[in-house]
């Protein structure tokens, strides 16, 4: 989508580097909040935890510079085939940026409150997860900026193993959580932060997807493979 | 933890849900094969082959230069008005070669109708342009001609702004109206097939806008082909778009593949203003 020769008119090629620099922006904002964010809580970094939700207002503030930017051109050049492709997805991969630095804002606000849990089994579960979905984003953003159509299906592939480490540490903490009644607090918090992990992921695989269809003009099938999606029921113990 | 997920890698990918129904759905009308065009020695058209399905709207785009509307004018026999101008391979129509001898070029143009990009009115009455057509190719009396007449130009919804002056010279009215009285004057002999070329590109926008609703409706009737330079318009208009290229048919597809997700690159340069 960037590899595409020159338009006749220079001002329309502007527009939309120009668009396309906000996303790239967008992402580098959010993987820098993501990664403060997993600092927070796996190193137990509260000077981390501050700067995610520091980072929110200039997110929300390209996401709608890009939305702007992006009905200008869908006004003014009634755009085709590759440039519409891209303008759609850049509309749609703003919207999934802007939510992962939610997510790691709200993964940096419990990081405090997860602390007594640190030495648990599923901390070690956390950190996997957290390693994997920030490669996932760091790759979903990268496949973005450089137009990687095989990078993107990587991701959208990859995502099957956060799915699975997520269902992994719902059950232990619902082990937990019976065990000892005076840890609910904490494992709670811990679960959303998994949760909120586990949706950064799936962002990230949103972003795969739409690089995915404005490069090669394709749709990856809307059912992407998954993992532990049906295995959260709570299970009695024995 | 033994989790097992299916993870598809063979045929990944689905193509976007663009197909045009008309464009399998429609049987051929008119299928041009291996057609070479020769302006004297010249060679414009270089083997194109192309079908028009029946009952629906074939926009032809491309360059200036590209062979468009040499083409459209190969499907009426119009270049046989020029001398040094030739033709091989096939156009069947009714499964006939309309390219052959002995092809009785009146009734040929009576059934495939061709309206151009400047209103061509005669200069007589609004009444006379369309009944001068019609009196060409049948016989027919005075009440049946007035009736011809109505409908051809309630069809193109003409009639209400003419009704009350079909007497007046037809070359007073505006250009949009021109227009659609070419139209009409076309339809008014009941071709099968009518060919536009770039019908609009002199008209006003609501002018146009009338001509693409009326293209719309025509349509369900006739197989129409339209050379048009204007790409929205094509994508408003056309159920499949062909581009071409230096003499060359480059890409045909349903129009909304064409114009999210054409296969070639040149296609994609040419629509999307990377051209040249």
């Amino acid at each position: 989508m960037g590899n595409e020769p020159a338009h006749t008119i220079t001002r329309y090629d502007q527009e939309l580097d120009r668009l396309r620099g906000i996303v790239a922006r967008m992402g580098g904002l959010v993987e820098r909040q993501t990664a403060q964010a997993i600092a927070a809580v796996v190193n137990q970094n509260e000077e981390a935890a501050l700067e995610p939700p520091e980072l929110d207002p200039e997110v929300d503030a390209l996401e709608r510079e890009a939305e702007m930017l992006a009905i200008r051109i869908l006004a003014l050049r009634a755009p085709m085939a590759v440039d519409l492709r891209v303008i759609v997805a850049v509309l749609k991969m703003s919207g999934d940026l802007e939510r992962i630095g939610d997510y790691a804002s709200s993964i940096a606000r419990r990081a405090a409150k997860v602390e007594v849990l640190d030495g648990a089994l599923s901390f070690s579960a956390l950190r996997a997860m957290a390693r994997l979905v920030q490669e996932n984003l760091h790759m979903a953003v990268e496949s973005m900026v450089e137009n990687d159509a095989e990078r993107a299906q990587e991701v959208w592939k990859a995502d099957t193993a956060v799915d699975e480490l997520y269902t992994t540490m719902f059950r232990e903490l619902v082990t937990y959580m019976m065990e000892d009644p005076r840890k609910i607090g904490p494992c709670i918090h811990l679960l959303f932060v998994a949760k909120n992990l586990e949706r950064i992921g799936d962002h990230a695989t949103n972003i795969a997807e739409r690089v995915y269809y404005a490069v090669t003009g394709e749709m990856l099938p809307s059912v992407r493979p998954r993992g532990g999606a049906a295995r959260t029921n709570i299970e009695q113990p024995e | 933890m033994s989790v097992e997920v299916p993870v598809k890698t063979a045929g990944m990918t689905q193509p976007l849900d663009t197909a045009a129904p008309s464009r399998d759905a429609h049987p051929v009308a008119m299928q041009v094969k291996g057609l070479n065009f020769y302006y004297g020695t010249s060679h414009a058209l270089h083997d194109i082959s192309l079908d028009f399905p029946e009952r629906s709207v074939t926009g032809m785009i491309g360059p200036s230069g590209c062979g468009k509307s040499t083409l459209l004018r190969v499907l009426n026999r119009m270049y046989d008005l020029y001398p040094g101008q030739r033709a091989t391979g096939e156009v069947i129509f009714d499964r006939q070669n309309i390219l052959n001898a002995g092809v009785d070029l009146n009734v040929l143009r009576s059934r495939i109708g061709m309206v151009f990009q400047k209103p061509t009115p005669f200069p007589m009455s609004i009444y006379d342009n369309i009944a001068f057509g019609i009196r060409l190719h049948e016989r027919v009396s005075r009440s049946e001609m007035d009736g011809r007449v109505e409908d051809a130009l309630r069809r193109v919804a003409l009639w209400p702004e003419v009704q009350d002056r079909l007497s007046a010279s037809a070359t007073a009215l505006s250009g949009g109206q021109q227009q659609r009285l070419c139209i009409a004057r076309t339809i008014a002999v009941r071709p099968e097939v009518i060919l536009l070329d770039e019908p609009t590109s002199a008209l006003d926008p609501v002018s146009t806008a009338r001509i693409e609703e009326l293209l719309d409706e025509l349509k369900t009737e006739f197989t129409i082909a339209i050379v048009t330079h204007n790409m929205q318009q094509a994508a408003r208009c056309a159920d499949q778009v062909a581009f071409f290229y230096m003499g060359r048919l480059i890409e045909v597809d349903s129009t909304a593949r064409m114009f999210t997700t054409p296969r070639e690159q040149q296609t994609q340069d040419y629509i999307t203003g990377r051209f040249g």
